[in-house]
């Protein structure tokens, strides 16, 4: 599964940190890793110094078996894949390391690969995102991240489409329709998807179907009122008009000072405050997860 | 995915075919949030004539499906092709078996169940908060369904004992907003007294039967 949102400092790490703890501690192994090489803190989020190997040695080269990767953590069955000590000039693999490395995850020996993102929708976060048989987007109650969080789900809506139409003139289509000022006059993904209806009656079909499965969750993060909690139901529905996409709200966590608390002590809340607002809310949004897995 | 002229009133309310009264009135209500022009929901979602144009289908299709006249013309003109499936989490019957009772008060939002019972989740403040905050209650909507000042709901939710009126007060105060968010009030009163009263012993009940008085005031 992946966490990812757009934008910085909403609470990916913190979730990544807590639900792959909780998952562990319900008994799944679970590997987690940290792809944000530019500002990885995964490590810092369970108490891992940062260790003699990273991604970074992957993405360089120095490490071509991802099964080498993974250290311990101090919470038994949890692993961690940091992202530390990133080559400084290239921060992002390019797209064929990217694919070899979502391939060799799935081989991993264990029940979960957690994949926390970095901020921002570059190509690459954005690959990493629609890694995940589910995939949650992490959104603040504020302007900034749900104007984030939406050219986030837009470019990996766009992404996604991009790798599963089969013919090179739709999928040139697609990539245009990237550019939020194209020629074609295409806005919307419903604009795209009657677009390449009118292109290719064959693509089409397939591109409604994709559109169908693609289901990312939504979790609001430092919620402070009801409002706060009925907003993910609003983005559902904006989700669901705009991008054609059935997005689920599986959760929201407050604002917390127990968050901060452990963060200083290196350790996930649901460990050192089980009882706290912010666990209870993990282990809720945990339990969602627990029940769609195989 | 449906363009919006290809949409059914229902569809726009995302409601089912049988939906009406508080649960028609609550989906506009949360329809309307969703898409307003100054909403945070919608921000930079969409070209701006898209949310104009989706705002104006939501308001007609409010105007028609709670107008029984109108409705059942309206439904005389649709098809046998059945609408776009709700999608199930908010599908305003919360009837959980984990919810312990129904809330007398119902729910803004539905969804999210509690799941804390089989947790063994201490009956606390931020207990009493989590519950409200499940079913979209802001603290002002228990004040006035419940009559008790705002003030103090807070109060009892952050758990500052020392600013509360004396126990019976809050006794009955706990129990009643207990049941308004759904929770079983036998079981949250003497677990919370306990919390209560060991932070503020009965000995000291006297000086803050005034400071209720005053505050009152
Ligand atoms: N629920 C919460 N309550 C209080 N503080 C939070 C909460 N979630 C996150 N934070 C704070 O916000 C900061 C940023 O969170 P982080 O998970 O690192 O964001 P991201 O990974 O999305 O950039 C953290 O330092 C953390 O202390
Ligand atoms: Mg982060």
């Amino acid at each position: 599964m992946s966490l990812g949102g757009g934008k910085g400092g909403v609470g990916k790490t913190f979730l990544s940190s807590n639900l792959s703890a909780v998952l562990a501690r319900s008994g799944k192994r679970v590997v987690a890793i940290d792809t944000d090489l530019e500002g990885a803190n995964l490590h810092t989020w369970l108490g891992v110094a940062p260790p003699a190997r990273s991604l970074a040695d992957y993405v360089a080269g120095r490490e071509t078996d991802v099964q080498g990767l993974p250290v311990e953590t101090p919470i038994p069955g949890l692993k961690l894949i940091t992202g530390t000590h990133g080559h400084l000039s290239m921060p992002q693999p390019d797209a064929e390391t990217r694919a070899r490395l979502l391939a060799d995850l799935r081989g991993l020996n264990c029940d979960v690969v957690l994949i926390d993102c970095g901020a921002g929708a570059h190509p690459a976060t954005v690959d990493y995102f629609l890694a995940g048989d589910d995939a949650l987007i992490v959104l603040h109650p504020e302007p900034t991240s749900i104007e984030n969080g939406y050219s986030f789900l837009r470019a990996a809506f766009y992404r996604r489409m991009e790798l599963v139409m089969r013919k090179g003139d739709v999928r040139s289509l697609v990539r245009e329709a990237m550019d939020q000022r194209n020629a074609l006059g295409i806005r919307t993904p419903h604009d795209l998807l009657r677009e390449v209806e009118a292109m290719d009656p064959e693509e089409g079909r397939r591109f409604r179907e994709e559109m169908g499965g693609f289901r990312p969750r939504i979790v609001v993060n430092e919620v402070a009122s009801a409002e706060d909690v009925k907003l993910g139901f609003q983005v559902r529905m904006v989700c669901r008009r705009f991008f054609g996409m059935d997005a689920e709200y599986t959760g929201y966590v407050n604002r917390d000072e127990a968050v901060r608390e452990a963060v200083n002590l290196r350790r996930p809340v649901t460990d050192i405050r089980p009882q706290s607002d912010a666990a209870v809310y993990v282990r809720r949004i945990a339990r969602k997860l627990l029940e769609a897995m195989p | 995915m449906k363009s919006l002229s290809e949409m059914t009133h229902y569809e726009v309310l995302e409601v089912g075919r049988e939906t009406e009264g508080a649960d028609l009135e609550r989906a506009y209500r949360m329809a309307r949030a969703a898409f307003a022009e100054d909403g945070l929901a919608s921000y930079e979602a969409c070209p701006p004539e898209e949310a104009a144009a989706m705002r104006e289908r939501i308001e007609l299709a409010y105007r028609v499906l709670s107008d029984p006249d109108a409705r059942q013309g309206y439904d005389a003109t649709l098809g046998s092709t059945p609408d776009d499936a709700v999608p199930i989490e908010f599908g305003l019957d919360p009837a959980s078996d984990e919810d312990i009772a129904p809330p007398e008060v119902e729910p803004e939002i539905a969804g999210f169940d509690d799941l804390e019972d089989a947790e063994d989740v201490a009956f606390d403040g931020a207990r009493l908060r989590r519950a409200r905050l499940r079913h979209g209650f802001d603290i002002e909507r228990i004040a006035q369904v419940t009559k008790i000042n705002p003030t103090y709901l807070r109060l009892i939710e952050e758990e500052e004992f020392e600013d509360l009126p004396a126990s019976v007060y809050v006794r009955g105060f706990v129990s009643a907003f207990a049941r308004c968010v759904g929770l079983d009030a036998e079981r949250v009163v003497p677990a919370y007294m306990d919390r209560f009263l060991a932070a503020r012993p009965p000995a000291a009940g006297g000086r803050r039967g005034q400071a209720h008085a005053s505050r009152q005031a």
